[in-house]
């Protein structure tokens, strides 16, 4: 007798059973991380000697968040409007672009914008060589942090604002065009009640992105004035020894993220939007069409211009750094820590959505599903604290248990997003094929090679690229644990910055970016063409 | 001999209940016709397995269907649609019905062979997101007829198609049901359907079988 769930889906108790012990073996590992923090600051008998103003803390690092998520938005729902208006050759070139915002490493971003604003950057190299005089630019401060937090959060919100207006039914825009909806018009009876239920779902993610953004802040900070909690906690951990206050600020990080966290939850889901963009196409008049090329065109200056400086200084002095067994070092340990992370990933997810997907009682799917989720409201820098006090605990070198700790980290933080990624559509299949396969007899194994892996691949692709890049452009966790014999790409990155070696940087930074968009082009491609073959 | 013998079921909420009697030969088609939100799916799940009776008896030939589970039920089914996993081709699809320990070769060639019965020789390669709606249709026939099993549920089969094809597809099914001697169940509310295949016709009325002459045998 089928003990787990209704008739109509396939009787899979094996997969139940791996899925929740996978469940509890992520809930146990999130106790065991709040017990060694606890117990850390329990043991801390010192006062705390970091000075470090907690109410500050909080109102700097929701003020800069609060101003990124309402710029991001409206960014995003200006670009999203051009892009869904307009056609030109090389149209789905600049859709994944904006795609790629969410896997573009925020230290790459900080770096760009250095590299084009920055004292010994580009416009202000041109401004010397017009005028004479260096042009002062406050790129460091609240200004520059919420910069390249438009540009990565921006770009995603356009990304995701483009698939909501794309999915408009094309009978509603016949009706629209058919009664000569202004520009205007057009925007607020057919977009606007379209884009309106997604913004506070997106908002509610921006708004933790940006609260808990760590590389960003860390070079373009500027100062103890624009300090975040996210750096607080590496200061006081990683640089003033300072335990007592690492724990109370990782405390607060974690209960306002969980707060988000819950409050996002309350909010419409955000549907992924990866993937092509297609829709019908219905041009506004000659003056709307005017603000909406000048709204593209300074969209992707602002996003394509730090990455293309990127690449141009990055090659341009890359053959020392190619000399450096370093580098070399760093490019092989970033690689094998992403792949790890992004099988673990995979693998987990996997396990999670293919046990709940074969159950339909809901105690159950969120006893499964809930823990993987826990992880968003622990940001990175926390769960490194967590881990470095834990294997202390345990007696155990932090650097001995780095390449691990960092693999696992790396895949728990991803495992949000690969768990919303997978699971619908294995939900999906189950429910609406279940009769068949039952029918039919599959075994568990014939229904995943044959029926569950050729139509999740693509997206099994995308959560694979989306676990690698999270991995390679990671600072977070490898701050905590990074030495110098193990080192990755960002980690690199970020001490040349500290030495002031630019050229360094800047090589490292672009093999950083070519790495990435690699990933994120070709990864899902492959998949979903080994799943074409399979098939 | 596939035998309902009082088998009641209400659905969650519902006030009203099901109360199911009915007897299918083996080699003929037993048909149910009804109205939209009659039973009729309802009936199907229930012989298939989707469902569980609250009481009541489902026996084929005297041993007793209600404990097993729909994959342990020696039982086909024809779905109204999507009866085909799309990303599949024919030939994949078709070979669903056979057990995976089959032999490539000897795969390959009961597929051919059942592809042929069907009259779709040679489209095994193709991709079935591309085959038009009968051609689905016969792939899943032709996959009923690799599993081979004594009981063929027909749901609704030919609602789905263009008006020129169930008359084509009806013959191909009545011919497989006699060859194979299936005990064939048909709901369908088309009247075509029920003429053209039964020989025996209930009607569910007020949540009960009611069995009707028929007037004419199934050409």
């Amino acid at each position: 007798m089928p003990r787990f769930n209704s008739l109509t889906l396939p009787d899979r108790p094996i997969r139940i059973l791996i899925g929740v012990a996978i469940a509890i073996g992520i809930a146990a590992l999130v106790v065991l991380l709040f017990l060694a923090i606890a117990g850390a600051a329990a043991q801390q008998d010192a006062t705390p000697h970091s000075t470090i103003d907690l109410p500050h803390l909080l109102v700097m690092t929701s003020t800069q968040a609060g101003l990124t998520t309402i710029l991001s938005l409206t960014v995003g729902t200006a670009l999203a409007w051009a892009l869904n208006r307009l056609r030109f050759p090389g149209r789905d070139l600049v859709v994944g672009l904006f795609g790629s915002a969410i896997v573009t490493p925020g230290i790459l971003v900080a770096f760009g914008l250095l590299a084009v604003w920055g004292r010994s950057g580009w416009v202000n190299g041109l401004w010397r060589s017009l005028f004479g005089t260096p042009l002062d630019i406050p790129i460091f401060g609240l200004g520059g942090i919420l910069a390249a937090h438009l540009i990565l959060d921006g770009a995603f919100a356009a990304r995701v604002l483009l698939a909501r207006l794309d999915a408009i039914p094309t009978a509603r825009l016949k009706t629209g065009q058919s009664l000569g909806l202004t520009a205007l018009q057009r925007f607020a009876i057919i977009d606007w009640p379209t884009l309106r239920g997604t913004l506070p779902g997106l908002g509610a993610i921006i708004f933790l992105l940006a609260f808990t953004s760590f590389p960003v802040v860390l070079l373009l900070g500027g100062g103890p004035a624009n300090q975040t909690l996210e750096v607080a906690i590496y200061q006081a951990a990683k640089l003033d020894f300072d335990l007592t206050t690492a724990v109370t600020l990782a405390l607060t990080q974690v209960a306002v993220c969980a707060l988000i966290v819950i409050a996002a939850a309350a909010f419409a889901p955000v549907p992924p939007s990866l993937g092509s963009s297609r829709s019908p196409t219905w041009q506004d008049a000659a003056g709307p069409r005017t603000v909406q090329w000048i709204v593209l065109a300074a969209g992707i200056l602002g996003f394509a211009l730090p990455m293309l400086t990127i690449i141009v200084d990055g090659l341009s002095g890359i053959g020392p750094v190619l000399a450096r067994p370093s580098f070399w070092n760093g490019v092989l340990t970033s690689l094998m820590i992403a792949s790890a992370a992004a099988t673990l990933t995979l693998l987990l997810a996997f396990g999670l959505c293919l046990a709940r997907a074969s159950t339909d009682r809901a105690g159950l799917r969120l006893t499964v599903a809930a823990p993987s989720y826990a992880y968003l409201a622990v940001p990175g820098i926390v769960l490194a604290l967590g881990f470095f006090l834990l294997v202390r605990t345990m007696g155990i070198l932090p650097a001995a248990a780095a390449p691990v700790v960092v693999v696992v980290a790396n895949a728990l933080l991803a495992l949000p997003f690969a768990v919303a990624t997978i699971g619908p559509p294995l939900d999906a299949i189950a429910r609406s094929r279940g009769k068949l396969i039952r029918s039919l007899d599959l075994s568990g194994v014939r229904q995943f090679l044959a029926v569950e892996w050729p139509l999740v691949a693509p997206e099994a692709g995308l959560v694979v690229a989306l676990a690698f890049c999270f991995s390679l452009g990671d600072l977070g966790v490898i701050a905590f644990f990074g030495t110098q014999d193990f080192a990755t790409l960002p980690l690199l990155l970020s001490r040349a910055l500290g030495a002031y070696r630019t050229n360094d940087a800047a090589a490292i930074a672009a093999i950083m970016l070519v790495l990435t968009v690699a990933t994120f082009v070709l990864l899902p491609k492959l998949f979903a063409r080994s799943a074409h073959a399979r098939a | 001999m596939l035998v309902l013998d009082d088998v009641t079921y209400t659905h969650p909420g519902q006030p009203a209940g099901y109360r199911f009697s009915m007897e299918a030969a083996a080699g003929t088609v037993t048909a149910v016709r009804g109205a939209s939100g009659s039973g009729k799916s309802t009936l199907l799940d229930l012989i298939a397995g989707f469902l569980r009776p609250t009481a009541g008896r489902i026996e084929l030939d005297g041993a007793d269907l209600v404990a097993l589970p729909p994959e342990r039920r020696p039982i086909s089914i024809l779905f109204q649609s999507e009866s085909l996993f799309e990303h599949l081709s024919a030939a994949e699809n078709a070979a669903l019905g056979l057990p995976p320990s089959t032999a490539r070769a000897e795969r390959d060639r009961q597929v051919a062979t059942a592809l042929a019965e069907v009259g779709l020789d040679g489209i095994g390669p193709q991709r079935s997101e591309t085959l038009s709606g009968g051609q689905k249709q016969r792939v899943a026939l032709a996959r009923t007829l690799l599993r081979n099993r004594p009981v063929l549920l027909l749901d609704q089969p030919f609602s789905a198609l263009d008006d020129d094809t169930p008359a084509a597809t009806r013959p191909l099914v009545s011919t497989s049901m006699s060859r194979h001697g299936w005990i064939t169940v048909l709901v369908s509310h088309h009247v075509d359907d029920i003429e053209v295949l039964a020989r025996r016709v209930y009607a569910i009325e007020n949540g009960a079988l009611l069995r009707e002459e028929t007037t004419t045998a199934p050409r």
